[in-house]
């Protein structure tokens, strides 16, 4: 039977791409071929630019309630469509079915938080700023935006901008992963069926070629990117350079700190989900395991955390007693078993040891790894400061909160960082110091909801204005002042 | 068979209430003169699984830590017959009802139990399932 090759939506159409160059998508977990994924040329950008550029007018004269039922029906198919989209992205990034699950709901509730745009985008006024004349604040969409996606969640990250950009008036572009891009495949098959206006949203598969016309075409007002630090960096200096806006989320390492007096069992199914869910491959996800106290307290935390590390079960996704699935391709175990390597030769040690497999299953071994565990990881060594979105978790000790803070601060990621202890002045300290975009008391996985504006700080995140929340809303908008008197 | 996730719970839930329900509808048939109850039992317990359902897909999230939460859960401990002899006598189908339903009972609160903090509507919802059912005896 002929591999599906994905095509691209442009104009309300679905289009073959033009290029002879294609990836195979494998699902991890099986290895099986699912289909393949253009890597379109810059002249199908182009057109795809052209189409929204053009749709745009009418799009930003629709009245913002009528905009807003064209999502309240897309929340419908969705709905209608919950578990398809869910086994979609199990199959095509190997997750569990749950995780996908949950990557669904969090995708719609993003388009539900978009629909309410008629209350969001509202400006605001003051009458007599001066005698008999008023001034008001409106907000106005831009133009055309764009979104380069990841692959660790290929459903939902593009429902991070693009419900809100569309809402507010603009038009829209998915480059989504071309290692992950059926989510956004079968996501366009909804919009398709919602009957948005041609050109409002467009899907263009491929690599740096496309995602490069989006940071030169000089039609596309702003490029929202998750990613790699050094993409985000180059991303942010590109639009930088031609006059962009941006959101570029990037890079991790975030820390748990453990504290002597944190309810340690309760703790424990968040921290284990934290480090291990998703198989690691998450912008939020534990990283480094920070215990604070005595060798008592650290010998507990550290003893349960590998017990309950050790007892996930891994596998294929679609299997219901999986825990955990595969990292999302073959050179990403293969990069993180290098990473490991470079840990063991920096001297941590490896106590839980996911490199020996053990899968719930006859299942091809190219892509799965079980949870790892080091300990006597030191602030200074690659496994403590370098991401390595993959189920390893390396555990540090500190001798009192102002120095886990020091060795928080000594990493150049600030994505998230969480602390679980029951001491109310412990926890105002470190909500107050620390630096990350995103704090969890006594919460494994800071979650990104679609009504709070979400992004990192340092290295993770290059822009002003975050996703999500009150901050999309203003990103997709240009503020205009209008001040009025009436003879 | 060991429910360690979430979707493990759900499809349980789907197969023991869809059990439940077409145990009841065949001793409908069996006992006319308890048609009604019996009946009404069977289309409560496929809302019941509605519910379980339309829960679990509303609160689901991405920040999943039910995953790691259900040890302890194993099938095995809440097995129960759903098969009907032609000749049994109504005091045997009220037993049976009974043990089917302590069963099902049991196992939603002991998941309420083990999932109680992570998605709170679902413990919630599983102890309400297990309240209804407190009334449930077939008159003999």
């Amino acid at each position: 039977m002929a591999v599906k090759r994905l095509q691209n939506y442009i104009n309300g159409e679905w289009v073959d791409s033009t290029t002879d160059e294609f990836v195979e998508i494998i699902n991890p977990a099986r290895g099986e071929l699912l289909c393949e994924c253009p890597m379109s040329a810059k002249a199908e950008l182009d057109s795809a630019v052209q189409a929204a550029q053009e749709a745009y007018p009418d799009w930003r004269n629709t009245p913002a309630v009528a905009r807003a039922r064209y999502l309240h029906r897309l929340i419908e198919v969705m709905e209608d469509n919950f578990n398809e989209l869910s086994m979609v992205q199990t199959r095509e990034h190997g997750k569990t079915i749950d995780e996908s699950r949950g990557e669904t709901r969090r995708g719609i509730e993003m388009v539900e938080v978009a629909s309410g745009i008629p209350t969001s985008m509202q400006g605001f006024n003051l009458e007599d700023i001066a005698h008999g004349i008023d001034e008001y604040a409106i907000y106005q969409p831009l133009g055309v935006f764009s979104c380069i996606a990841p692959f660790n969640f290929p459903f939902m990250v593009p429902l991070w901008f693009l419900p809100f950009a569309i809402a507010c008036g603009n038009t829209f572009l998915v480059k989504p992963s071309p290692r992950a891009p059926m989510s956004q495949n079968k996501l366009f098959e909804m919009l398709d069926d919602v009957g948005l206006p041609p050109g409002v949203v467009n899907l263009v598969n491929g690599g740096a070629e496309v995602a490069d016309g989006c940071m030169e075409h000089p039609d596309m007002k702003g490029v929202t990117f998750v990613g790699s630090t050094p993409v985000a960096r180059h991303i942010y200096q590109k639009c930088g350079e031609t006059g962009k806006r941006v959101i570029a989320q990037a890079g991790a390492k975030n820390f748990i700190v453990i504290m002597p007096d944190a309810e340690i069992d309760k703790a424990m199914v968040s921290l284990i989900s934290s480090f291990f869910g998703n198989a690691g491959q998450r912008c939020l996800a534990g990283a480094n395991l920070l215990v604070v106290g005595d060798d008592k307290t650290y010998r507990n935390v550290v003893d349960k955390f590998v017990e309950a590390a050790a007892a996930i079960t891994v596998g294929d996704g679609l299997d219901e007693s999986v825990q955990m699935g595969p990292v999302q391709n073959a050179e990403s175990k293969q990069r993180i078993l290098k990473m490991m390597e470079k840990g063991l030769e920096e001297g941590a040690k490896l106590t839980l040891d996911g490199r020996k497999l053990k899968l719930v299953g006859d299942l091809p071994e190219d892509c799965f790894l079980n949870p790892s565990v080091f300990e006597n990881v030191t602030p200074e060594m690659s496994l403590a400061r370098d991401e390595i979105f993959g189920p390893v978790a390396s555990v540090l000790r500190a001798k009192d909160l102002n120095e886990a803070i020091d060795i928080i601060h000594g990493v150049p990621f600030a994505n998230s960082s969480a602390i679980f202890t029951n001491n109310g002045k412990w926890a105002r300290q470190f909500q107050h110091d620390v630096i990350a975009g995103n704090v969890g008391i006594n919460v494994g996985i800071v979650a990104p909801m679609a009504f709070f504006p979400f992004g990192g700080m340092k290295d993770s995140f290059f822009g002003v204005l975050h996703g999500q929340g009150r901050d999309v809303v203003r990103f997709f908008t240009e503020s205009k002042i209008v001040i009025t008197r009436w003879f | 068979m060991k429910l360690n996730t979430m979707a493990a719970v759900m499809s349980f839930v789907t197969r023991i209430e869809e059990d439940a329900a077409s145990f009841y509808e065949e001793c409908a048939t069996q006992y006319p003169n308890m048609k009604d109850t019996l009946l009404s039992w069977s289309k409560e317990n496929r809302k019941f699984e509605k519910d379980v359902k339309r829960t679990y897909f509303g609160v689901i999230t991405d920040t999943l830590e039910s995953n790691y939460a259900f040890e302890g859960l194993d099938t095995d401990d809440y097995a129960f017959g759903t098969s009907l002899s032609t000749d049994a006598e109504p005091s045997d189908v009220a037993k049976q009802s009974q043990d089917m339903e302590e069963k099902i009972k049991g196992f939603y609160l002991r998941a309420a139990e083990l999932s109680e903090g992570l998605m709170a509507d679902i413990p919630r919802l599983f102890r309400k399932i297990a309240k209804k059912r407190e009334n449930r005896r077939i008159p003999v």
